[in-house]
């Protein structure tokens, strides 16, 4: 019995075939499409949330008391070597930065800007964050007194490489220090803070210059993604700031929230389209049919059967047009990840937003499932409506209108 | 056995177009009948052949297949008396167009339960008697008028039901279409003892019938 309802519904699926054919690439292109912008917003914003914790913050950042309220380098971790190593030994952890930062002048003969003084090690930063990929242009090296700078900072002051600056502030006791330094590389990071401000030089500079100690920094930069992590490390130094990376930089949370949104609009609305079409198409059907179901319940079929052979219908046909969608899907967003999309007449804009402009995707298996999820709802609730007008049939008077 | 008792059927029944459309049936049909509802168009006969196959209600009056009334079942307990127990032949065939002949025969006898084996034994079987063994695996819109009220008629014989009911069966088919059906139809009568009613002023049928049962205006003459 039921082999005969599964063979009736399939073939009555492709019966009028371009029709079928029709909903199954509407649904196909509209779900290719839907996920293509899902694995761009999302490789936007996954991007943007990577190069800031690379660059920046970390999963989890540790800073001193009272350093991220007064900005002060008196607020330091002092015993920074010892948390480091005793921080490489806590599961989950992957990587371990020290940095130290001051906040300044970076004057050249002609210009002035504010500017932040982050002393790091390259190896470190290196193993931490890949720290080469933000270069720009030059080389990534501190010797002859060299200093790596933010691109926009660059562009303030009108500097390029091997370009001279000083950079001034004001050291642990008061008083105020300068520095000379010569421009080695033009660093990238898209984290607007860094590229407008940043000038990083050798960390163990920087303990001179500051007048701290070797091994004092102001902030301990930790990758490590798992949940427990942070309260783990929140108890372990309750005298120090454990912060992670959505608290240090709330906007990145807000954006997030912000894609996700945009992400479920652009999922509703296409879902939309797609139930709007399988109810027209359904719907049509079956209207082209009602007396094939009037006279089947007047022989002698019941409801139940004329339902499930419907549902099949309709699953048939939307499960055709979700596995070509999750084809050309699937393509659409290897291609996104590998080549992405080139939006470099937009650069400007894009990177003073804190995004690149070569944008690439990323490919999540919720895209497919969850559009699975919603196609077969689409499908389910597109026959609600037919079903009640078969529902509604009088097998007499579908025989009386046939003479 | 089909019993009707004082059975009145009324169209827009409490409005000025009112049509009194079954005065008053008492009718007794036998099993193994083979007999036609006649009378001039508009007189009752389908209404009588449809509130006889449970495919219509009545306002009053009483409709006995054996013992069990009809009149008072539920849609369901309907649609399963008219699976079970009766076989429909309508004018228009009515074959399911994506269903091979070989399957649109064994189509009530699945619906029913019967085993594959069961099905492919019968159809082939009906389809030798009323010759369309050389089409089963043909759809339906590839053949003729008559060919595709044969099916029509084996696909009603198929699960030996207690009586067929056939409205206008000829309706569509030349003389010959007709005059071949009607002597298959008798054949499975005869041989199947399946009662056979006919709702037709096609006068073959009048002439092929052991019974004719004469209507006007809604009431037996």
């Amino acid at each position: 019995m039921y082999s005969l309802i599964v063979k009736m519904a399939w073939k009555n699926s492709f019966s009028r075939l371009s029709r079928t054919l029709l909903l199954i690439t509407m649904i196909a292109v509209s779900m290719s499409m839907m996920i293509g912008i899902q694995g761009l917003y999302d490789g936007m914003a996954n991007n943007m949330l990577d190069k800031n914790k690379r660059s920046a913050s970390g999963d989890i950042s540790i800073f001193a008391k009272e350093y991220r309220v007064q900005k002060d380098i008196k607020y330091r971790i002092k015993n920074a070597e010892t948390i480091k190593k005793d921080l490489e030994g806590v599961a989950g952890v992957k990587a371990v930065v020290l940095r130290v930062k001051a906040d300044g002048l970076g004057a050249t003969a002609r210009k002035s800007s504010f500017a932040s003084l982050y002393g790091i090690d390259l190896e470190g930063e290196e193993k931490f964050g890949k720290f080469s990929e933000f270069l720009k242009e030059g080389e990534i090296s501190f010797d002859n007194r060299g200093a790596l700078i933010g691109l926009e900072l660059a562009k303030t002051l009108k500097l390029r490489i091997g370009s001279k600056l000083i950079f001034s502030t004001q050291d642990v006791h008061g008083d105020i220090n300068s520095i000379s330094l010569k421009i080695n590389a033009i660093l990238q990071t898209t984290n607007i803070s860094l590229d407008s401000n940043a000038l990083f030089i050798d960390r163990k500079k920087v303990y001179k210059f500051l007048g701290i100690n070797d091994g004092e920094v102001t902030q301990i930069a930790i990758m490590g993604e798992e949940e427990s992590l942070e309260n783990s490390l929140k108890d372990k130094y309750p005298e120090y700031d454990v912060k992670s990376f959505l608290e240090l930089q709330p906007m990145m949370q807000m954006m997030q929230d912000m894609m996700f949104i945009f992400n479920s609009i652009t999922f509703f609305i296409v879902m939309s389209v797609v139930f709007v079409g399988i109810l027209g198409v359904m719907y049509v059907s079956i209207l082209d049919r009602i007396r094939e179901f009037g006279i089947m319940l007047g022989i002698g079929m019941h409801y139940k059967y004329i339902r499930m052979q419907i549902f099949l219908e309709a699953i048939f046909v939307s499960l055709s047009g979700y596995l070509s969608g999750a084809f050309l899907g699937a393509v659409l967003l290897v291609y996104l990840r590998d080549y992405g999309i080139d939006l470099s007449a937009f650069s400007d804009a894009l990177e003073m937003w804190g995004y690149e402009s070569v944008i690439h995707g990323t490919i999540k298996l919720s895209y497919f499932t969850t559009t699975f999820a919603a196609i077969i709802t689409a499908s389910i609730l597109s026959i609600l409506i037919p079903l009640r007008k078969i529902k509604k049939i009088n097998p007499i008077d579908v025989i009386k209108a046939e003479k | 056995m089909i019993k009707l008792q004082n059975v009145n059927k009324y169209f827009y029944k409490d409005e000025p177009r009112e049509v009194h459309a079954l005065r008053d049936i008492n009718l007794t049909i036998e099993d193994g009948e083979f007999s036609l509802f006649s009378g001039p168009s508009g007189c009752g006969k389908t209404t009588l052949l449809n509130a006889i196959g449970a495919l219509d209600s009545v306002d009053s009056g009483h409709i006995f297949l054996d013992e069990r009334e009809i009149t008072t079942l539920g849609e369901d307990a309907r649609t399963s008396l008219r699976l079970k127990e009766m076989g429909f032949i309508f004018q228009a065939y009515n074959l399911v167009p994506v269903l091979s002949v070989e399957e649109n025969i064994g189509f009530i006898m699945k619906l029913q339960g019967f085993s594959d084996g069961e099905i492919t034994q019968r159809v082939l079987e009906l389809a030798c008697i009323l010759e369309i063994d050389k089409l089963l695996k043909s759809l339906p819109n590839s053949l003729s008028g008559g060919q595709q009220q044969r099916v029509a008629v084996a696909r009603a014989v198929a699960a030996k039901p207690k009586i067929i009911l056939a409205d206008e069966p000829t309706a569509n088919l030349d003389s010959a279409n007709s005059k071949k059906l009607m002597d298959m139809m008798r054949e499975l009568n005869e041989k199947e003892g399946i009662s056979i009613l006919f709702a037709s002023h096609d006068e073959l049928i009048r002439d092929s019938v052991r019974r004719v049962i004469k209507m006007n205006d809604g009431a037996l003459v």
